[in-house]
């Protein structure tokens, strides 16, 4: 279990002011909100690359942290070579054979000898998706993962994703826009607004039956 | 004015073309200093210039603006101070370096580490910003972020290589107080060139001019051509 108490501001600003939130190991929660209710800022500071006021506190050790950033990079080497950073000290052999077939499963197989900057929008979200798939992670957080991807890459990326959180079953972050996708990928969902937790609750009630007005209209617009 | 420029350039050809000793002698003292002090300025500096890039602390960029004022050092300020190091009375002065290339290579380090550190700076510092979250995402540490945001700054790092020798092979200033322009010993293109210029020799001065450019475009077309196929490769 993850307990987040945490406040970030930016002089004057509070762009996130998160009383109390817990988080149940090995659920995935989905977090949702307007355009600047902070949903970016909590991924970040649960990933630890922002700092913010206040504690997290983990139930038991901090588990291993997986985070994919909103903005997707690809580094200035070939797929297969993003795809093993961070596993230099490990067989290279066994990890090159896991990345292909990761990469097989994202359809980028064809282009695993090509340099990863010459990658499309997409082909570059699907690539950093792919190198987390990597690892296991005891904590996963998805910034926006298929914004770029067109419908069948969607589809595709959040079936690869369904099966590692089966296998691997980490506690998940994922952060959307999308309605549909919150419904089909999480368990629970957390509604943001203007950096407060306006909602939380099971993802299916939660849309079904929203609690407050902001939700409403929220749901209204992008459903 | 013409006939002169004209001149240095007949004058510039025929010495390459004669196969001239002593021209041939000041072009190898002069690319054996140039070499090594932009290879040690890089060596020095890189490192130093990655790590202010990857690293984000109170402070920072206070150090950013020292490095950068540094990058102006005057040239005769860094050989006068080189010169009261290693003159005799210097704490150095045992080690007997003065008016050798050795010394001259010391005082360009010194005038072009910062250049090359800055340069690095300016480089990595955007590429780590681009990189930080996705490389700390997947568990990346400091030293390897550092390593890869010197990877997406390769290009850039070449140009700093070039920026480097062509400074280093164009000084005269601390070269020339450290060095002593001395004839078959420390005499490199630009002291021989104020050495000419001076005895009022203007169209060898030129020419020699001349020659030191050219050496500086066939060092960049060896680096273009390495940079196309590096590109290629990918």
């Amino acid at each position: 279990m993850i307990e987040i108490g945490v406040k970030k501001q930016y002089g004057e600003r509070v762009v996130l002011d998160v009383e109390k939130l817990r988080l149940e190991n090995g659920r995935v929660y989905a977090v949702m909100g307007s355009n600047g209710s902070g949903k970016s800022t909590l991924a970040k500071i649960l990933a630890g690359v922002l700092k913010g006021e206040g504690d997290i506190i983990y139930d038991a050790k901090k588990p291993r942290t997986g985070y994919m950033p909103q903005k997707s990079f690809a580094f200035d080497m070939s797929l297969t070579s993003n795809m093993l950073l961070g596993h230099a000290f490990r067989s290279r052999k066994e990890y090159k054979k896991k990345a292909i077939a990761i990469l097989e499963e994202f359809g980028l197989r064809a282009l695993i000898k090509k340099n990863a900057k010459k990658l499309s929008g997409g082909e570059t979200e699907k690539l950093a998706l792919a190198r987390l798939m990597m690892d296991d992670y005891g904590l996963l957080i998805l910034d926006e993962p298929t914004a770029a991807m067109d419908v069948n890459a969607v589809e595709n990326a959040e079936r690869i994703l369904k099966e590692y959180f089966d296998r691997v079953k980490p506690t998940v972050l994922i952060v959307t826009h999308s309605p549909a996708q919150a419904k089909r990928m999480a368990d629970e969902l957390i509604f943001l607004n203007e950096g407060r937790v306006a909602e939380t609750g099971p993802v299916g009630k939660l849309m079904a039956e929203p609690g407050s007005e902001e939700l409403k209209r929220f749901l209204s617009v992008n459903f | 004015m013409w006939s002169n420029v004209t001149a240095a350039f007949e004058k510039a050809f025929a010495l390459m073309g004669e196969g001239n000793t002593l021209l041939n002698e000041i072009v190898a003292t002069t690319l054996e200093m140039s070499l090594q002090s932009s290879l040690y300025a890089m060596l020095i500096g890189v490192p130093i210039g990655a790590l202010v890039g990857v690293m984000r602390f109170p402070g920072r960029k206070a150090i950013v603006l020292i490095l950068r004022t540094m990058m102006g050092l005057p040239a005769v300020a860094v050989g006068i101070f080189v010169y009261l190091l290693f003159s005799g009375t210097g704490p150095f002065g045992g080690l007997g370096l003065m008016y050798s290339v050795e010394l001259m290579v010391i005082a360009q380090v010194i005038l072009i580490t910062p250049v090359v550190a800055g340069f690095t700076e300016t480089a990595v510092s955007p590429a780590y910003d681009a990189m930080r979250e996705s490389a700390a995402g997947i568990g990346l540490g400091k030293a390897r972020v550092a390593l890869l945001a010197a990877n997406e700054s390769k290009y850039q790092l070449v140009a700093t290589y070039l920026f480097a020798f062509a400074r280093s092979v164009a000084e005269v200033g601390a070269v020339q107080i450290v060095g002593g322009n001395i004839l078959h010993k420390t005499r490199v293109m630009t002291t021989a060139i104020a050495l000419n210029y001076n005895m009022g020799q203007f169209s060898l001065a030129l020419a020699l001019g001349i020659i030191l450019m050219l050496i500086v475009l066939g060092l960049n077309v060896v680096a273009a051509v390495l940079q196309a196929g590096l590109k290629k490769r990918q």
